[in-house]
This record gives structure tokens, C-alpha cells and sequence, in this order.
């Protein structure tokens, strides 16, 4: 849970412009199976919130749908390699970019984190409707950040050594080992 | 975290809980724009009369990013080109009333934080019957961040030292993430399985109901608070249906 909150001060140090606040949940999904992953999810967007002021807390069902999404690729071996990481990155990408721009319309009216707002305007001013606009940002900006997560939770499980793999069988599948 | 002295970090914290869960409901509630503007001016009176002006500020703070974008997002229309742009009124209401929403949500939890005491949430956790583990994971998680926050700035510095270069365009500082995160997890991993021992050996896990350490007093005020905030909300929602 801490991994998530501990990997936004380490994207923030190297002034990246991505979120990377689900890295703890697929761990967690990988090694100890979705419902460990959901928890981690629901408890890390808890305490984010608690620190932010409670408002990007309709945001946990993402990171649960993240979690289920996580634990159906470790079953499928889903971290084994990078075309693998990658391939499940896009896909998962693809449905919480769709669950955001939801979560994004009906809660916050459009608004979201900054950087994806922005690109929300501009697509606005371009001629989309609001919600179009916000659509094709929010899978945007997930497709490339969920795809970053999985390649480097997979990057993360294949430097693991096996004795910690070992007290983890969800972790052995996830890298078909 | 310190809790600070005052009123709100006096209340029971499930007290302190409502008053969040009802800002939010009452602020999706009321009518917009006049009623979520309303509602934020009384949540920020609130939190000054009892001693959060810093809550207020920092609310402001984190909510002013969100301000600009929805006022750019629904109350400015047009292209790129400036002669084109046009203000819309009902678009800058909509703006302001998902903006006083925003407002007042973050105020109330932000007091909540400002006064939330992990131990007498524990307690009041045990004394009412409720899943420990989960509030156990919550507090833990709360405490622990700071702690791992440091640690990944040590992790950096260390790796920076070794020879890591974090400052080559996006692609080179997205593949200086798995020399970060890889140490991290591990060290994250090793320190969960301690503590999961400790905590197993201490009776974490047995099935039985617990008693809490400090016996938290429950004060009329705060079930007159709780009670208060739930009619207001149920009468709210029966209001908006009948209107």
C-alpha cells in the first residue's frame, strides 16, 4: 500500500509526467492474487485521499478494477515477459482510461488530474464535445501509464529473487515459472 | 502525525467521519450553484471557528488547479483563436458549483486529517465491534508512508551514487524506475513479513472481540452531531424528490 504512495514521490523526484499510483496494486495483484491487489488499491486511495482532502476517492474502484484486471494476467502468465507486460498494459490501460473518463463525468464534471484536464480543453477547442474530449485524454493518458505500470511490475517480479518468489505462488504463475 | 488540540480533534473520530460522508452527500444534494456555494462558505466557517484555518488553506490550495481547469473546461468557449473565445454564463454557474462542491468536500476531510488520531481511532474501532484489520491497515498504511517516502529518497540518492542517470529525457528517467522500484519492493516485502510475524505473535489475528487500550467517552454533542448531519441528509434527498 505504502509502494503506491512511495512510488508517486519517486515519479515526482524524477519529474516524470505520469501517475504510476497503481505499481503497489499489480504487485501486490502478482504476488498475492486480486483481492490482496483490490485491498491494496482501496487502502492506498484511502490514505491519498485522507492526505489530498478525500476528493480523488471515487477513484479506488479504478484501482480496484486494476487489481481483478492484474490477477486475471498473473493467472495468465501475464508478467512473464515484456510483449506479455506490455500486452496486458494496453488492455488494461484501455478499460480504466474508460472507468476514469466515467468516474471523471459523472463525479467531477470533466475534471480530473491536471495534465489530463488540459488535454481535455484542448481537444474541446479542437471541436469535440466535453465528454469526447474527455474520453479519448482519459484512455490516453491510462493507456500510457497503465502500460509503464505492468512493464515495470514485470520488470520488478523478474529481478525478485526466487526465495522471495517462492512465498509466493501467485507470483510463479504470473511469470510461468 | 500529531493531533492537534481543538474541538474537532475532541470529537469522536467516527464524528468526524459523518461530517465528511454528509459534506459530500449534502454537496450533490443541495441546489446548484447557490446551495454547494453555501455549503462550502459554512463548511469553511466551520473549520476556522474550530481552529483549522490551516485545513481551509490547504483545501484552497489543492482545489485551485481544479478551479481554473473546470472554468477554462465549461465557462470558456471557442478555438485557439482568441476572438473566438466566448463566456458562458450557465457554464461559469456549472463551474462554480462542481468547483464549491470540490470545496467543500476537501475542507471537512482535510479537518479530518488535521485532527485524526490513529490511536483513538483504533480504540474506537475495538470498542465498537468493528473489522480491526481493516483499521489496522489503514493507520499502518498512514504511518508507514512518510517512513517509506524517505526510504525512496534514500534508495535515489543511493542510486545516483552507483552511478544512476535520472536526467535523460523521459525515456531514460521511465528506465531508471526499475533500479528504484526493484530495491524498494524488496526492502517493502521483507519489512511486511516482519511485521506480519510481530503482529501474528501479538494476536493480530485471533477472533475475538477486543477492548480498547483508552475507552473513548461518548459526549452528547457527538450524537447530536451525527444524528443531526444524517436528518439533513435524509430530509435533503426528500426534499430534492418531492421539489
Amino acid at each position: 500500500m505504502a509502494l503506491n504512495l512511495a512510488i508517486g514521490f519517486v515519479v515526482n523526484q524524477l519529474g516524470l509526467p505520469l501517475y504510476l499510483d497503481t505499481v503497489g496494486t499489480v504487485i501486490a495483484s502478482a504476488l498475492a492474487g486480486p483481492v490482496a491487489g483490490a485491498i491494496t488499491g482501496i487502502v492506498s486511495q484511502t490514505v491519498r485521499s485522507l492526505y489530498e482532502g478525500f476528493i480523488w476517492f471515487p477513484f479506488a474502484a479504478v484501482q480496484v478494477l486494476i487489481a481483478l484486471l492484474a490477477g486475471f494476467a498473473a493467472l495468465r502468465g501475464g508478467f512473464r515477459s515484456v510483449p506479455r507486460s506490455l500486452a496486458w498494459g494496453l488492455v488494461v490501460g484501455a478499460l480504466a482510461g474508460a472507468l476514469s473518463a466515467v468516474i471523471s463525468w459523472f463525479v467531477f464534471k470533466g475534471v480530473t488530474a491536471t495534465g489530463v484536464t488540459a488535454v481535455t480543453i484542448l481537444l474541446t477547442r479542437l471541436g469535440l464535445t466535453t465528454p469526447q474530449a474527455l474520453t479519448a485524454s482519459s484512455l490516453g493518458t491510462d493507456l500510457l501509464d497503465k502500460t509503464i505500470v505492468f512493464l515495470l511490475a514485470g520488470a520488478v517480479l523478474r529481478a525478485l529473487p526466487e526465495r522471495v518468489l517462492g512465498r509466493y505462488p501467485w507470483a510463479r504463475r504470473a511469470l510461468a515459472r | 502525525m500529531t493531533p492537534r488540540a481543538g474541538l474537532a480533534a475532541r470529537a469522536h473520530p467516527f464524528t468526524l467521519f459523518v461530517v465528511v460522508a454528509g459534506a459530500a452527500a449534502l454537496a450533490f444534494i443541495v441546489p446548484a450553484p447557490a446551495g454547494p456555494l453555501a455549503l462550502y462558505a459554512l463548511t469553511a466557517v466551520l473549520a476556522l471557528i474550530t481552529g483549522n484555518a490551516g485545513a481551509v488553506a490547504r483545501a484552497a490550495l489543492v482545489c485551485l488547479p481544479l478551479w481554473v481547469l473546470l472554468a477554462l473546461l465549461h465557462g470558456v468557449g471557442g478555438s485557439f483563436d482568441p476572438r473566438s473565445l466566448t463566456v458562458s454564463r450557465e457554464g461559469l454557474a456549472a463551474a462554480a458549483a462542481q468547483g464549491a462542491r470540490l470545496g467543500a468536500v476537501a475542507t471537512a476531510s482535510l479537518v479530518l486529517f488535521a485532527a485524526f488520531d490513529p490511536s483513538r481511532f483504533l480504540d474506537a474501532v475495538a470498542e465498537r465491534g468493528w473489522s480491526f484489520h481493516a483499521a489496522y491497515l489503514v493507520v499502518a498504511t498512514l504511518q508507514a508512508a512518510p517512513r517509506f517516502r524517505r526510504r525512496a529518497a534514500a534508495i535515489l540518492e543511493a542510486q545516483r551514487a552507483r552511478g544512476l542517470r535520472t536526467g535523460r529525457g523521459v525515456a531514460g528517467r521511465v528506465r531508471a524506475l526499475v533500479p528504484l522500484t526493484a530495491p524498494l519492493v524488496l526492502g517493502m516485502l521483507t519489512e511486511a513479513d516482519d511485521r506480519a510475524m510481530a503482529l501474528d505473535m501479538r494476536g493480530l489475528g485471533a477472533r475475538v472481540a477486543r477492548t480498547p487500550l483508552a475507552p473513548l467517552p461518548h459526549r452528547a454533542g457527538d450524537r447530536i452531531a451525527r444524528w443531526a448531519i444524517g436528518a439533513l441528509v435524509v430530509a435533503g434527498i426528500a426534499w430534492r424528490l418531492l421539489a
